[in-house]
């Protein structure tokens, strides 16, 4: 392997010599850019799939729509604190038991055609996105709105869904329940306005292109050339438009990691996400990169299935989650590159501006020092467990299954990790079965597995985004848990107007969850984002703490000398 | 030679048939669907709202009869992942860029390659041969990406001089052209080398040297011209090859091709785009085919009659 590198080193060192010998004065790098140029060069991994707020689905798109649309609100970073600033809405109150929320839109807020941005527009967008023959993959969103359920299974007519518009400037919005913090939930790209005219002029290529759609955001696509290159440019129409630094981004599309790091290190790219501890070691080193930890809203876990005959039984669940060092899951498994985490609740999740975690403590470290007060370890669990099933005592004769919904590489060596933990602090030999996620989900959805291994990325800065997965209503990681207290407590939450009335309602709850060990938290995600140092943010400078549930886009960035 | 030409389109229809059929079912056999790539698990409703749309709702038979309508009036459906965007034309306008990538790099890389094989031929055992054979093994043996990396660590980030990816300017050609041609020259260098010697110990060879020709003459139009026959068949298969892309190489610069997006479709079980690409490059490698067969026919008369 070593030699064959080493052939390939000087086989490029032959072709670079004799191509730059007939090149023969190869232009001299462009000269002299302008002190302030104010641009950006980025990348994403993959393509953007479409641009249109009712049918995106993945997380490219909804960059380049946090930057060429604007919603209700902005969420942004101020003073290290989350700020609701006003977007197309200048004002908004809700009544009195938060269950309808009034906006105000501004009337100087336009489209980049001109044309004003109105309530009925945002009444469109909604109903578009609800409506069952749209096929929106994010609709679910707005299960929050009066009449959503009934509207998407085609039971009522989208007209019936609880938006509407006041007057030209005046958005209503009536929720099912009470929601104080529906006003973070609009956010989401699915609550930007859509043009009924530009929507049925372009039909089936509504935003699939950059010139099939109008954008109200501080930016515009420019061009976007598929598979390879995104621009998008300052928008003149914008209401803020003074208060938008750069005159362009532009997003490369580039999946590959090593064509990635070559791109940043020669200058082409301003912003790279580092993908393993060598690179972020490798870019600290230099003092021309700026260096900011986001800690982020994906966690992964394994989840147990509590209809299974052995792990039905709580004191089974409770040693193979007290069996795990998270440290260790985070080196063996994520390159040390996630966080450990010990609850279900991921730290960038706040109510009103305080991270949940700071409040709920670290419920599986707290659990392990109660095992250790006891003088137990977690097979003594397994052991207690056995018995009352009836299995006798020897952990090696268990037939326990781990699912993985993955076949690659990766999921081979974390599976091997797993069989090891868990043989070493159980005695169990545990086996592990991979398959695609198809055939993963749909084990799950049968009852058909043990334990599960997933990752699940927050959408919104309210516990009750994660929380309410494991509702019995909702039974979204297909755990099979049921809770009585559990549920009442995240209801009761997500419609408490007082935010330490709140936090305490969702603390309560993600105790139960963790004292029923229904899940076993492993792992917070983390974006480990470089810059050159030429480039800044008004608010939330780089290699400064930076908030993840906000969406500025590039609006507050600018640059200095390059 | 007019009979023989409609059968051969005749099974040339038969085959597109018969791969559509199969890839249609393949893909439906294999679990997981477009939503999948979400890895989620997405509510109910919206999951059936999703599948209606795009008549995946429909039982399979049905889903196929609709599909081989839509292929008989050369409409392949609309892309599951990216809404709104036809295969066809896709199709239309990744393929010309992956084309134009291919096909220059497949010149060069051919010319170069034949005549390193020549001269690697005519001096056997000797340093240029072994310099040629050299090549030839790096090239085949050493990864695409692992060179593609290396180029843009020496031109870009080294020496500054190219730009390590993007597209829309024709420096942005130059890189990748280099790391694709290697692959055409290392083939075609060993190939052409093992055609030549075999040419050059053939008696038609040893018969023009005792008629007296010159060495010049007897290597340009008796063994060349033999040695090149073979290379016809392999060439055939590279054209094809330009076309279909090179998924690693588009992916490492940016090239909004149709290689890089075939295989992003298949890990996106998007459906209709997969059956869209494959017949393409089927038809594509069939019609390949044929024109082989007529060229054979052209340069080697041997053939000729052996058709009539």
């Amino acid at each position: 392997m070593k030699k064959r590198k080493l052939i390939s080193i000087m086989l490029a060192a032959v072709m670079a010599v004799s191509l730059t010998a007939c090149g023969g004065g190869s232009k001299s790098k462009e000269g002299g850019t302008t002190a302030q140029a104010q641009y950006v060069n980025t990348y994403f991994d993959s393509e953007p799939t479409t641009l249109d707020p009712s049918l995106r689905s993945d997380s490219y798109s909804n960059e380049i729509l946090t930057n060429v649309m604007e919603g209700l609100i902005r969420i942004e970073q101020r003073d290290g604190k989350y700020e609701i600033m006003p977007g197309d809405a200048e004002t908004w109150e809700p009544n009195e038991d938060e269950s309808v929320w009034t906006f105000h839109l501004g009337k100087d807020r336009k489209w980049s055609d001109g044309e004003a941005v109105t309530a009925d527009q945002y009444v469109y967008s909604l109903q578009r996105s609800s409506d069952p023959a749209t096929g929106c993959p994010n609709s679910y969103f707005l299960a929050a709105i009066l009449n959503y359920d009934a509207i998407s299974t085609g039971e009522m007519p989208v007209e019936e869904l609880g938006v509407k518009a006041l007057d030209d400037y005046t958005l209503e919005i009536t929720l099912k329940n009470p929601m104080p913090s529906f006003l973070e939930s609009t956010d989401a790209s699915i609550f930007y306005p859509q043009r009924q005219d530009i929507v049925e002029k372009y039909g089936d290529q509504f935003g699939t292109d950059a010139d099939k759609m109008v954008y109200n955001g501080p930016f515009v696509v420019e061009s976007w050339t598929h598979n390879s290159e995104i621009k998008i440019s300052k928008n003149a129409e914008y209401w803020d438009k003074d208060n938008v630094s750069l005159d362009y981004v532009d997003y490369q599309i580039l999946s590959d990691v090593s064509a990635v790091s070559n791109a940043y290190n020669s200058g082409q790219l301003d912003v790279l996400y580092a993908s393993s501890s060598e690179e972020v070691a490798q870019l600290e080193a230099d003092d021309n990169n700026v260096y900011t930890k986001i800690s982020g809203g994906n966690i992964t876990f394994a989840f147990y299935n509590t209809q299974d005959k052995l792990f039905s039984n709580v004191n089974v669940r409770k040693a193979f989650t007290l069996a795990l060092d998270q440290e260790e899951v985070n080196e063996m498994g994520f390159d040390e590159l996630r966080e450990p985490l010990y609850g279900w609740i991921a730290p960038a999740i706040s109510v009103d501006g305080t991270s949940m975690r700071e409040v709920a403590g670290n419920p599986i470290l707290e659990q392990k020092k109660a095992m250790e007060a006891e003088g137990k370890t977690a097979k003594d669990y397994l052991l207690e467990g056995m018995k009352e099933l009836g299995l006798g005592d020897d952990p090696a004769a268990l037939d326990v299954t781990f699912s993985l919904a993955g076949t690659d590489d990766w999921f081979h060596t974390f599976g091997e990790y797993l069989q090891q933990a868990y043989k070493e602090a159980l005695g169990v030999e545990v086996k592990i079965d991979f398959s695609e996620w198809g055939i993963f989900s749909d084990n799950l959805a049968n009852g058909n597995y043990q334990i599960g291994y997933m990752s699940w990325g927050a959408y919104f800065n309210d516990p009750y985004d994660m929380l309410s997965l494991h509702m019995s209503e909702f039974n979204q990681i297909s755990t099979n848990w049921s809770n009585a207290d559990y549920d009442a407590l995240v209801k009761a939450g997500a419609s408490e107007p007082d935010s330490e009335k709140r936090m305490q309602d969702y603390v309560d709850a993600e105790k139960i969850l963790m004292d029923n060990y229904v899940v076993c938290p492993f792992a917070t995600s983390v974006n480990h984002l470089f810059t050159k140092s030429y480039v800044h943010d008004k608010y939330a400078e780089y290699g400064e703490e930076s908030l993840y549930f906000k969406h500025p886009g590039w609006k507050n960035v600018y640059v200095t000398d390059r | 030679m007019v009979k023989h030409v409609l059968k051969r389109i005749g099974y040339m229809l038969l085959t597109l048939f018969a791969v559509a059929t199969i890839t249609f079912f393949l893909m439906r056999s294999i679990p997981g669907d477009p939503l999948a790539s979400m890895a989620r698990n997405l509510p109910e409703q919206t999951k059936i709202n999703y599948y209606a749309k795009y008549g995946l709702d429909q039982p399979l038979f049905q889903q196929y009869l609709i599909y081989m309508k839509g292929l008989l009036r050369l409409d392949l459906g609309e892309s599951l992942l990216y809404p709104g965007r036809s295969v066809v034309g896709e199709i239309a306008r990744t393929s010309p860029v992956s084309g134009m990538v291919g096909g220059i790099a497949l010149v060069i890389g051919t010319l170069i390659g034949v005549v390193l094989g020549i001269i690697a031929a005519l001096k056997k055992n000797s340093w240029p041969d072994y310099l040629v054979m050299f090549i030839a093994i790096l090239g085949a043996t050493v990864p695409v990406f692992v060179l593609a990396s290396l180029m843009q660590y020496i031109f870009a980030v080294r020496l500054g001089a190219l730009p390590a990816s993007g597209w829309g300017e024709s420096r942005h050609l130059i890189l990748p052209v280099i790391v694709m041609s290697f692959g055409s020259i290392a083939t075609y260098a060993r190939y052409i080398k093992s055609s030549m010697l075999d040419t050059l110990n053939q008696d038609y060879v040893l018969t023009a040297r005792a008629k007296g020709l010159s060495e010049k003459k007897v290597i340009l139009s008796h063994v060349l011209r033999n040695s090149l026959l073979p290379a016809v068949t392999i060439f055939s298969g590279s054209i094809v090859g330009v076309f279909t892309g090179a998924f690693v190489i588009e992916r490492m610069f940016s090239i909004p091709g149709i290689g890089y997006y075939y295989i992003s479709s298949i890990n996106n079980h998007d459906y209709t785009m997969i059956l869209g690409t494959t017949v393409f490059y089927a038809a594509l490698f069939i019609i390949m085919q044929l024109v082989v067969d007529f060229v054979y026919m052209i340069i080697d008369p041997r053939i000729r009659i052996a058709a009539d």
